[in-house]
């Protein structure tokens, strides 16, 4: 077999693996074997892309009167953004001013996803969404600074839940070191500087979570 | 306070808030919106590449979530439920459009101005270890139609071979083809992105 005829029976093989003529070829051969592993190691990082964007305000406004016009809720009823009443279940909070809240919001709607099935106390499986994988898996011991101590009180109050936020705070950090190596690269970039700092927003939202979370 | 942290504060699960939501609770329907909008919205903007149709189809897709919701029966994730029914929305709206069709021929005959190049010879420019996912983003977007709807469903929506041809009308044999045209090409604007940073270098 021929770099040609592997190649072109590639895209029905890659996923489920070949005829031992074709594993053959991927053995022998370097530049069939280097594409392989960067078309794989393409889809690999793929799964890792979180989502980044939220969409604008109007779009809920939108959503808001399409669902008051159809008459399925009142108008007046839904309080809009930003103006939302106290909500009476929530318990009181407390300041937890070691951590500083207040540094980003990122990436946490997944997080939050996570979260809001895991009642108080109980412990539980991560409910993994389709398409996203077990993602950057960044030891505890990686972490320094807030990012640790994060952490060791999200463990110490709410261990079922603890590598959840590991696992995003890891991807936070490298989706913000990509960032940050975007601006670096271009200081001139708009673009990379807009998703630098959504990706701190994302992360300031993860401590903000963390910080309601562990105070139950 | 936000939407999401409504539900977080509230001691709401979303179990809870999709339950009152399908009662006509205005709110919990509120705090499910702030949970979800960020991926649906993602997805929208992924698949069209455009962010004023992004917006139209996340307000659809929500909007036939709140007509649909009382269906919904917990067979599956509610974020799966939903994510499909988002996708199923762009995809309608895209077919209205004229979606670039998958030619069923294509899985017999590859067409040659944009089959994939045949890499034979010099290694050369290994991409493997060097991608960053704010270039893997932008290539991304700069893929053509067709490639980029199948990537995304595939590779960063997590859908199988077998249900992208369910759902786009093609055969698993096409997908597999597109996937890996959408892939060779986002290999080759990698590499020339940096090749180019280099050159600036």
């Amino acid at each position: 077999m021929n770099c040609k005829q592997f190649q072109e029976v590639l895209p029905y093989i890659i996923e489920t693996g070949g005829n031992p003529e074709e594993e053959e070829h991927l053995r022998s051969c370097q530049a069939c074997s280097d594409l392989v592993n960067e078309l794989q190691y393409i889809a690999e990082q793929a799964k890792l892309l979180l989502p980044m964007h939220d969409p604008h305000p109007r779009v809920w406004s939108n959503v808001e009167q399409s669902l008051q016009r159809e008459g399925l809720i009142r108008e007046g009823r839904t309080p809009r953004l930003g103006h939302l009443a106290v909500i009476t279940e929530a318990a009181p909070r407390r300041a937890w001013t070691p951590l500083g809240l207040g540094m980003a919001t990122a990436a946490v709607l997944a997080l939050a996803m996570v979260l809001v099935n895991f009642p108080a106390r109980q412990p539980g499986v991560l409910q993994g969404s389709k398409g996203v994988s077990a993602a950057v898996q960044q030891p505890a011991t990686q972490f320094e600074g807030e990012d640790k101590a994060l952490l060791g009180e999200i463990s110490q109050h709410r261990p079922e839940v603890s590598s959840a936020y590991q696992d995003s705070l890891g991807q936070i950090n490298s989706y913000i070191a990509d960032a940050q190596k975007a601006v670096d690269a271009d200081p001139a970039d708009a673009n990379a500087h807009a998703l630098l700092m959504d990706a701190y927003d994302q992360k300031a939202m993860l401590y903000e979570m963390g910080t309601v979370r562990s105070l139950d | 306070m936000t939407q999401a942290k409504k539900i977080i504060a509230t001691g709401l699960s979303e179990a809870e808030a999709i339950e009152r939501a399908k009662g006509g609770d205005a709110e919990a329907f509120e705090g499910l919106y702030g949970l979800h909008k960020r991926r649906v919205y993602s997805l929208c903007l992924r698949m069209t590449g455009n962010t004023a149709e992004a917006e139209d189809l996340t307000q659809e897709a929500f909007l036939q979530l709140y007509r649909k919701i009382a269906t919904f029966r917990g067979e599956s994730a509610f974020s799966t439920w939903l994510h499909r029914l988002a996708v199923n929305v762009v995809l309608m709206h895209l077919r209205k459009k004229g979606l670039p069709e998958v030619s069923l021929d294509e899985a017999l005959e590859p067409q040659h101005e944009d089959g994939p190049k045949k890499d034979i010879g010099a290694r050369d420019n290994v991409l493997a270890g060097s991608i960053d996912r704010v270039n893997l983003g932008r290539a991304i977007e700069s893929l053509p139609p067709g490639y980029r709807i199948i990537f995304v469903l595939h590779d960063i929506e997590g859908y199988e071979h077998n249900e992208i041809a369910e759902m786009m009308g093609c055969s698993i044999g096409n997908s597999k083809s597109q996937l890996h045209k959408a892939r060779m090409k986002l290999r080759d604007l990698l590499k020339l992105s940096r090749a180019e940073k280099a050159a600036r270098h």
